[in-house]
């Protein structure tokens, strides 16, 4: 397959044809304008069947079909050729990862699309919404299919910007366009870091391919404080598009985007990137024990501090948006202590029950207009389909036995446990418990109860288009999971880390611990539970409770007051040195300017009384200019003295005889 | 006395001829600038082109290596004169019909 010509254009459509259906989308789309979706979902339904085409032959499943398969599709052509510096290669590396990440992506994003088409009716840019999701996708997938860093780069980039245009795409708001810029700067320092890295390990290794610098840091080219120092760099950027401490700040402002985009860049495309690079470039982060430990950190610190966050949140899209933060805080924490299948398991798993969650808040507001969880009450009855798919979310998010969350969590929380990280393991806990409580917070108080404004006393279930993809998803959401119980773990045997890695982490499998599951469960019953007690019958204890611990309260709503501290320590700074710039261009440069024209225009203004009209006046100008320039080009003595005694004569004269 | 006589029939130096020329160029100047009368602007401008007459023919006269080239040309500018009087005193009668005055003052249409 990867020597035939076919076989690797099929591959290569994986990310081309949503890039295609972008340019078609981005030079047409004013005269297909709705029907940009059609085009659109046939782009990404063709990915998706190629994608799971891919994803047979790497795992080489049904046999029957790909009797070749089993390997890696690996192939690359030059692009830039150094000459004796080397070359930069553009290329396609897909193994079961990347695959399963490609099925994914593909998935989320065609169900993203399919529920925008009824979401985004009658938007002024449909088409070019629509254009932009496709860039988005493609960018992703090309991002999963990179073989080296700077291919991956590329598409890194790519993928920031869809999100910038994404969620700035209500651009009139102020608010989005704000959120949009906040998103694109934050993410832009994980970036620099990444690039940094990237330069890093290119000058230390020639090569920039991930299976190139693993090699040389094995063969001990490159290697203590500079190789940590690089990992490390390489993580900060996966940091900045996965949004974890402390370069989080942007993504519950990146609620202000379309809600689908919200779905989208949650569940696949563009804060999975940074997980899927840490998992991508594993080989190279093993060999760093001291990033390891910063990964796993990290990634426990942010799932615990995103999770306390998203308690106090009133708007539906900030809770789950915090749920994210959170979610990914565990992937970065299972890579870090090096459960790498049980990481990878939860991105695939969270994918569906967070686009999920996202589709159902996208209803709701569909339906009513609110983003406020305290505008609504009462749904449960309006809008059944979307509170039966937003609880089988819920319960999955938060890990409930035997829905898919349950499994890949469960797989963190004991590995935690087993490698003996007590400290992570403990956090994860307590995430879990914070996870259940402010998931079924949310729903209860959107659901239960009765209707709190008329809004929600009218609201109507979404048309078929929006549920259809919730349906099919909370399905997913369910039963995604099984590919990876104990009875048989077949995600972990396509997704296993290289057998370089799994040497140098020592890593065992973990039992199936069934105490340990049993906690897992009963910590998140205890949580859902308590979000029951205290929202459902009487809704005022919660209220009295925040009025109790208001300090805490305050101070959780605040998102632990980063956003101030950001603003204090890098934006005002920043903003001053701007105004600083600006005045300096204002007065110094335009000052310069502007005088130059005014002083030009002054002295015209000041000449032209000169230009009086008067015949005898001009004459006196020549007869004066003729005897300076007689002087001046000095003749003989007496002509001189001539000219003088007859110019100071005639123009006292005639001057005299003027005024 | 025969000294005197001998001063007021020696030749004149050229000095002598620029003088008045300058002189005359210097009142003819004058006249043009200051005169509100156009025709008598005229006439001052006749004057300071007699007077660049006068120093042409004289230059012709005392330097010899010229050839006479300042007399031909002094017909020129006389010719040229006239026919400037000529334009210049249609104007001034156009201007007079037109605005009942010939004070140059009052003229002022080239005004910037």
């Amino acid at each position: 397959m990867t020597n035939s010509v076919f076989g690797q254009l099929l591959m290569a459509a994986i990310p081309g044809l949503p890039a295609l259906v972008f340019l078609l989308l981005a030079l047409f789309g004013r005269y297909v304008k709705e029907g940009a979706q059609f085009v659109a979902i046939f782009g990404v339904a063709t990915s998706l069947v190629f994608s799971v085409f891919a994803l047979g032959f790497v795992t080489g499943f049904p046999a029957s079909l790909f009797p070749t398969g089993g390997v890696p599709i690996d192939f690359a052509v030059n692009w830039i050729d150094l000459g004796p510096g080397g070359s930069f290669q553009m290329g396609i590396y897909i193994d079961g990862l990347a695959a399963v990440m490609l099925v994914v992506v593909c998935f989320v994003s065609l169900m993203v699309q399919l529920y925008s088409g009824a979401f985004m009716e009658g938007d002024s840019r449909f088409a070019w919404y629509y254009a932009i999701l496709n860039l988005f996708t493609a960018s992703m997938l090309g991002l999963v299919v990179a073989p080296n860093f700077i291919e991956l780069y590329i598409f890194w980039e790519l993928v920031g910007l869809c999100s910038y245009l994404l969620i700035g795409h209500w651009f009139e708001k102020p608010s989005a366009a704000k959120a949009a810029q906040k998103a694109f700067i934050v993410t832009r320092v994980g970036d620099a870091a990444l690039f940094i890295g990237i330069i890093m390990f290119w000058s230390a290794t020639g090569t920039t391919s991930y299976e190139g610098i693993s090699e040389a840091a094995q063969a001990g080219f490159v290697g203590g404080s500079l190789f940590t120092a690089a990992v490390v760099l390489v993580f900060i950027g996966a940091i900045g598009k996965s949004a974890q401490f402390p370069l989080h700040v942007w993504l519950p402002d990146a609620m202000e985007g379309p809600t689908p985009v919200s779905a989208l860049i949650h569940a696949a495309t563009m804060v999975a990137a940074g997980v899927y690079l840490v998992a991508r470039t594993y080989d190279i982060f093993v060999q760093s024990p001291a990033a390891m430990l910063v990964v796993a950190y990290i990634g426990g610190f942010t799932a615990l501090m995103a999770a306390t966050m998203a308690l106090t949140k009133k708007d539906m899209k900030r809770v789950i948006a915090y749920s994210t933060v959170s979610q990914l805080g565990y992937m970065m924490m299972a890579l870090g202590i090096g459960a790498y299948s049980a990481g990878i398991f939860h991105l695939y798993n969270h994918a569906f029950f967070k686009a999920l969650l996202f589709l159902g808040a996208g209803s709701i507001i569909y339906a009513m207009n609110s983003y406020n969880i305290f505008d609504m009450g009462g749904l449960r009855r309006r809008m059944p389909l979307t509170f039966w798919t937003m609880v089988i979310a819920g319960v999955s998010l938060s890990g409930i036995f035997p829905l898919s969350g349950f499994w890949s969590k469960d797989a963190i929380v004991v590995s935690a446990f087993a490698e003996g990280y007590y400290v992570l393991f403990g956090m994860a806990l307590l995430t879990v418990f914070l996870t259940a409580f402010y998931i079924f917070r949310a729903i209860f108080v959107a659901f239960m109860g009765e209707p709190r404004t008329e809004a929600a006393r009218e609201a109507v279930e979404s048309p078929g288009i929006m549920t259809g993809p919730m349906v099919l998803l909370a399905i997913l959401a369910v039963v995604s999971g099984l590919v990876g119980t104990p009875l048989g773990d077949f995600f972990a045997e396509v997704v296993a880390p290289s057998e370089f890695a799994t040497g140098a982490l020592a890593i065992e499998p973990h039992e199936f611990n069934v105490t340990m599951a049993v906690i897992s469960v009963a910590v998140a019953l205890a949580g859902i539970g308590l979000a029951y007690a205290l929202y459902v019958p009487k809704p005022e204890r919660a209220t009295a409770l925040a009025r109790r611990f208001s300090p805490i309260y305050t101070f959780l709503d605040n998102g632990w007051y980063f956003d101030t501290l950001y603003d204090r320590i890098f934006v005002r700074p920043a903003m001053f040195f701007g105004r600083l710039v600006r005045q300096f261009d204002r007065r110094a440069l335009g000052g310069l300017v502007m005088g130059v024209g005014r002083g030009a225009s002054g002295a015209g203004e000041r000449l032209r009384p000169l230009q009086g009209g008067g015949a005898q006046n001009y004459a006196l100008f020549i007869l004066v200019s003729v005897l300076i320039l007689g002087v001046i080009v000095g003749a003989q003595y007496a002509f001189l003295t001539i000219a003088l005694i007859a110019t100071v004569a005639i123009a006292a004269v005639a001057v005299g005889s003027r005024l | 006395m025969q000294q005197f006589l001998d001063t007021l029939n020696a030749a004149l130096p050229l000095e002598g001829y620029l003088v008045v020329g300058a002189v005359m160029f210097a009142i003819g100047a004058w006249g043009a600038l200051i005169r509100r009368n156009a025709v008598v602007v005229f006439m001052c401008i006749e004057l300071m082109i007699n007077a660049v007459n006068l120093s042409l023919v004289a230059f012709a006269d005392y330097l010899p290596n010229a050839g006479g080239a300042g007399v031909g040309y002094a017909v020129l500018v006389i010719a040229v004169a006239a026919a400037e009087v000529a334009v210049g005193l249609a104007i001034a009668l156009a201007v007079y019909r037109s605005r009942k005055t010939v004070n140059v003052d009052e003229i002022n249409l080239m005004k910037g």
